[in-house]
């Protein structure tokens, strides 16, 4: 395949995730109203508690990477889910479509999204809360964003192909498994807190790294050594895995059928 | 089960004039836990098609038409058999394979809030079309679907004719060397369904397109068809032209008679005559040879001093030879 054709497959899907996206009666709920009050609940509680405005940022660290990361993995899992929802997951299949332009492409749009919330809620911060998410500097952020979008990724991805093992009945995964790996990640408190073999399971997860790095700059002493190092590597190997398992689920898929149940 | 396909790969290299080349292709479906259940889908299917000709696949509800159909179209894997198709292995080869085929069926299903153009869009560019080739694949397909109304309309708000038509459309847009139609005028009205099937005849026609379609309709298959194959419980019974098929199936042609008096229990003993059956008034003889039986039946009433009233002949039809496969 020419990398022309790569990029067009890959757009193919961003335009088509996109159109969808913007089509959707709950973009607007996925993109506003529950990250804003996320953010605003989180805050008024930090404010209530009567926290150290270091104590609030960890917390509200906590809040953003919740909002991005669920949104952006949404949008991925989307990539496989939009076709079972409409019975379509045939004609995607015969195309010369490889999963990796459905991933990246439904990737692209997530990450635009979750983006823009970024934003949104960084803002948001800023204004009610005095929350600077810029302070720590753009590398750090970037640094971090760029890591909520690898667990987005390797979520979604993994979503997608527990869709094409189990189909429809696999669907509570897009939204329940991200509440996992946030729950075991940190979102709220350090891992440090963590009974041991959960603590341990924790420091499987990437995430728990970029939350960690990122939270270093606001006062909180790194638990790691190098963990911008530990949350790439680990990020790498679930990738491999995640892409792994879901080329591995469509190809059982064409084995056992289930890609023509799961079209019309 | 894989490897079983593979040990069977070392078969000879198909003809080039073949667009599909498949022998003895098995499937069988698993389901149920902890328990499994097995459906034989395919039990040796063996299935030839020339290039450049519509070639219908006929069988009775679950004799396993999709089911090849799928395999033949990279969207299942078989469990045995050898299959070629375009001179590529359906399974090693599928990917280049995807390039040159393409698929539409009855009750089609695409992305609900997208519009017509956007879903042929969007598969026009898994297909390497953009720009300026894209705009012109979009606009000609959409103007020889008669879908310029429809353009900028969702796809949930169309009409399952015009969901018809743009699955058509889409499954045109990489001009395929062959095209699989599973079911294609299926809950279409009739004036629809002629000009779909006007369709499918000028795209043999003009572009010399293979096409495989699968249809319940037996005058649809007789009209479009150039050759048949009819699959019951995962084999292939019988093929060939629609008129090959009624000769081979050796039903015979009817032979309708309005006689005075109308009953004349000899005539269902009489030679060449293969049944006899009675309806509305009208004596139907099944005969072996029309050509050669009338005058001999006419004959044999004149010496009888039978008046006959009026005489009818038909050739069986494909829904005939279905009937009698199926049972």
């Amino acid at each position: 395949m020419s990398w022309r054709a790569e990029l067009l497959a890959s757009w193919a899907v961003v335009v088509r995730n996109a159109l969808m996206g913007v089509r959707n009666v709950f973009f607007f709920f996925e993109l506003l109203f529950w990250p804003v009050v996320g953010v605003l609940s989180i805050g008024l509680m930090t404010r209530f508690l009567g926290l150290t405005p270091e104590q609030g940022a960890f917390v509200l660290v906590g809040t953003i990477a919740l909002s991005v990361i669920n949104v952006c993995q949404l949008e991925v899992a989307y990539a496989m889910l939009l076709d079972v929802w409409s019975k379509s997951v045939k004609h995607q299949f015969m195309a010369p479509i490889g999963i990796r332009h459905l991933t990246v492409g439904a990737w692209l749009v997530g990450m635009l999204r979750g983006f823009v919330i970024f934003v949104l809620l960084a803002a948001l911060g800023a204004w009610a809360f005095d929350f600077r998410v810029l302070a720590p500097g753009v590398g750090a952020v970037a640094m971090f964003l760029i890591g909520c979008f690898l667990t987005s990724w390797i979520v979604g991805v993994a979503v997608c192909a527990l869709i094409t093992l189990f189909g429809n009945r696999a669907e509570a995964f897009a939204w329940a498994s991200v509440n996992l790996v946030l729950v075991l990640a940190g979102i709220y408190y350090p891992i440090s807190v963590l009974p041991g073999p959960v603590a341990a399971a924790a420091r499987a997860i990437p995430l728990t790294y970029f939350l960690d790095a990122y939270r270093a700059h606001f006062g909180f002493p790194s638990e790691f050594a190098s963990p911008l190092t530990a949350g790439f590597t680990l990020s790498a190997v679930y990738a491999i895995l995640a892409h792994w398992a879901f080329r591995a689920a469509v190809e059982r898929a064409r084995r056992t059928g289930l890609l023509l149940k799961m079209s019309e | 089960m894989r490897a079983c396909y593979h040990r069977s790969m070392a078969s000879p290299v198909p003809k080039p004039s073949l667009a599909i080349d498949a022998h003895d292709v098995t499937k069988t479906f698993r389901s149920g836990w902890p328990r499994r259940r097995e459906t034989a889908a395919l039990r040796g299917a063996t299935l030839t098609v020339e290039r450049g000709t519509i070639f219908g696949l006929l069988g009775p509800n679950g004799a396993g038409k999709t089911t090849l159909l799928s395999i033949l179209a990279t969207l299942l894997v078989p469990d045995g058999g050898r299959v070629r198709v375009l001179g590529l292995d359906v399974v090693r080869e599928a990917a280049a394979l995807r390039r040159r085929i393409n698929m539409a069926s009855g009750r089609p299903s695409f992305l609900w809030s997208l519009r017509v153009e956007e879903i042929i869009a969007f598969y026009a560019r898994l297909y390497g079309l953009y720009g300026q080739r894209l705009r012109r694949r979009i606009d000609t397909l959409i103007e020889q679907y008669e879908l310029t109304d429809y353009r900028r309309a969702q796809y949930n708000e169309l009409s399952t004719g015009i969901k018809q038509r743009v699955a058509l459309a889409k499954a045109l847009v990489n001009d395929p060397e062959l095209l699989f139609l599973d079911e294609p005028t299926l809950g279409l009205d009739p004036d629809v369904s002629v000009r779909v099937r006007a369709h499918i005849g000028a795209l043999r026609r003009e572009q010399g397109m293979t096409i495989v379609l699968t249809t319940h309709y037996m005058r649809e298959a007789d009209e479009l068809c150039d050759d048949i194959g009819f699959i019951k419980a995962g084999r292939i019974l019988a093929r060939g032209t629609p008129d090959a098929l009624k000769r081979q199936i050796g039903l015979g042609d009817v032979v309708a008679l309005k006689l005075d008096p109308p009953r004349l229990p000899w005539l269902a003993e009489a030679p060449g005559v293969l049944r006899a059956s009675e309806h509305d008034g009208w004596l139907e003889l099944t005969v072996d040879e029309a050509e050669k039986r009338v005058p001999e039946l006419l004959r044999a009433l004149a010496a009888e001093g039978v008046v006959v009233r009026n005489v009818q002949v038909r050739e069986p039809e494909l829904e005939d030879v279905f009937v009698e496969l199926a049972r």
